[in-house]
């Protein structure tokens, strides 16, 4: 690589010998102490002239790309939180998990408080896996216009919604 | 989650490693550049390219977090793609390996999601230097305890597709 450019550059040179006089003219060098660069970052810069953090919240309108964006996130830590409290109930736990479904069927929690449970497990599951295939779909570059992102986000949420109905009432 | 460290890792030195090579690209082409005027459209064009390339690479291993993502980014794609079978394939199979393999995957999964969150919400330039050290050696902690939980019940237990379809049979 170095090689490559040693030769562009000493062909840049012969080339332009002569349109280089053009630009001569006489220059005075003084030497002074060297003052390194102000290094700031991105955030920094911003932070300094008081800009606002982009996107700027506050000002947009909910939109629905935002909005199942930020809910793809949500879902999944919620997820995350679901898979860590199992966890930590099959270390801490001293029955067998069937004594314990046991007992909420005992409880006699009535269908409706049921349903709200198994909706709430299935929710956010069926959320993040419809909507995980239209992420992976844009990353393989495909229904990343405009037109294409508003529809995949409405039919993901429709079949969100009925397919965790259904199973919540299963 | 050795895994991932090692990948983290490896990427990272490789970054260290191409940002010498960058810098001094840059340095290169931009004295180059000094040299240029208009009649030379086709020098200035390709040396205009070498340069912006250079510059992003260079750039791009200063901004993040690891230098090179590309091969983790990969990865990731395959394991959530992975995901997309193991998940419903678990509480419709209810079988001992596919309850390992989803513990395995969900918690890979959530490890490199959550670390995507701590990176963007825990900045150094809002908490300081030590907490999003802290956070992030927290999440290994979490998600190594919740893997080895995870494969626990999965061994001690009845799996994880089964205890759910248990569950869900309860209003019966
Ligand atoms: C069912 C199959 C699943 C698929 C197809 C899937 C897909 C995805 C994809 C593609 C992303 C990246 C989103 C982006 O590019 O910003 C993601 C993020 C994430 N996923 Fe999943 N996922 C699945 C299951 C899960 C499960 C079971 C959990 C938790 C236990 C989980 C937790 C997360 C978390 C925490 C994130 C990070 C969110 C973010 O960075 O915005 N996922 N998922």
């Amino acid at each position: 690589m170095a090689l490559l450019l040693r030769l562009t550059g000493n062909q840049l040179l012969r080339h332009q010998s002569k349109t280089l006089c053009k630009f001569v003219r006489p220059v005075t060098l003084k030497p002074s102490q060297y003052v390194p660069p102000v290094q700031m970052g991105h955030d920094e810069r911003n932070m300094k002239l008081g800009r606002p953090q982009s996107p700027h919240l506050t000002i947009y309108k909910p939109q629905l790309t935002a909005m199942l964006s930020i809910s793809h996130r949500a879902t999944g830590i919620v997820l995350a939180g679901y898979a860590v409290m199992f966890s930590l109930a099959a270390v801490w736990l001293e029955c067998p998990i069937e004594y314990y479904i046991e007992q909420i069927r005992c409880a006699e929690l009535g269908p409706a408080c049921i349903f709200g449970i198994k909706f709430t497990l299935a929710f956010p599951l069926l959320y993040h896996f419809w909507n995980g295939i239209r992420h992976l779909l844009w990353d393989t570059g495909r229904f990343l216009t405009i037109k294409e992102v508003y529809l995949t986000g409405w039919t993901m949420l429709a079949v969100t919604i009925a397919s965790a109905i259904v199973l919540s009432g299963y | 989650m050795a895994l991932s460290l090692m990948l983290r890792n490896g990427t990272k030195l490789r970054g260290i490693a191409g940002l010498q090579k960058c810098t001094f690209n840059v340095q290169k082409t931009q004295n180059f550049t000094q040299f240029l005027n208009q009649d030379n459209y086709k020098t200035l064009s390709l040396v205009n390219k070498c340069k912006t390339q250079f510059i992003n690479v260079a750039q791009q291993s200063k901004r993040n977090m690891s230098a090179d993502h590309g091969k983790l980014w990969t990865l990731e794609k395959i394991v959530s793609l992975a995901l997309l079978g193991i998940v419903p394939a678990t509480f419709l199979f209810c079988n001992p390996l596919l309850d390992d393999l989803f513990a395995l995957a969900t918690v890979i999964h959530f490890h490199w999601g959550l670390e995507a969150c701590v990176i963007d919400y825990i900045r150094p330039i809002i908490v300081g230097p030590v907490l999003p050290k802290i956070a992030l050696l927290l999440l290994y902690v979490i998600s190594a305890t919740t893997l080895g939980g995870l494969l626990y019940f999965n061994h001690t237990q009845i799996g994880i597709g089964r205890a759910f379809r248990q569950f869900w049979c309860i209003s019966e």
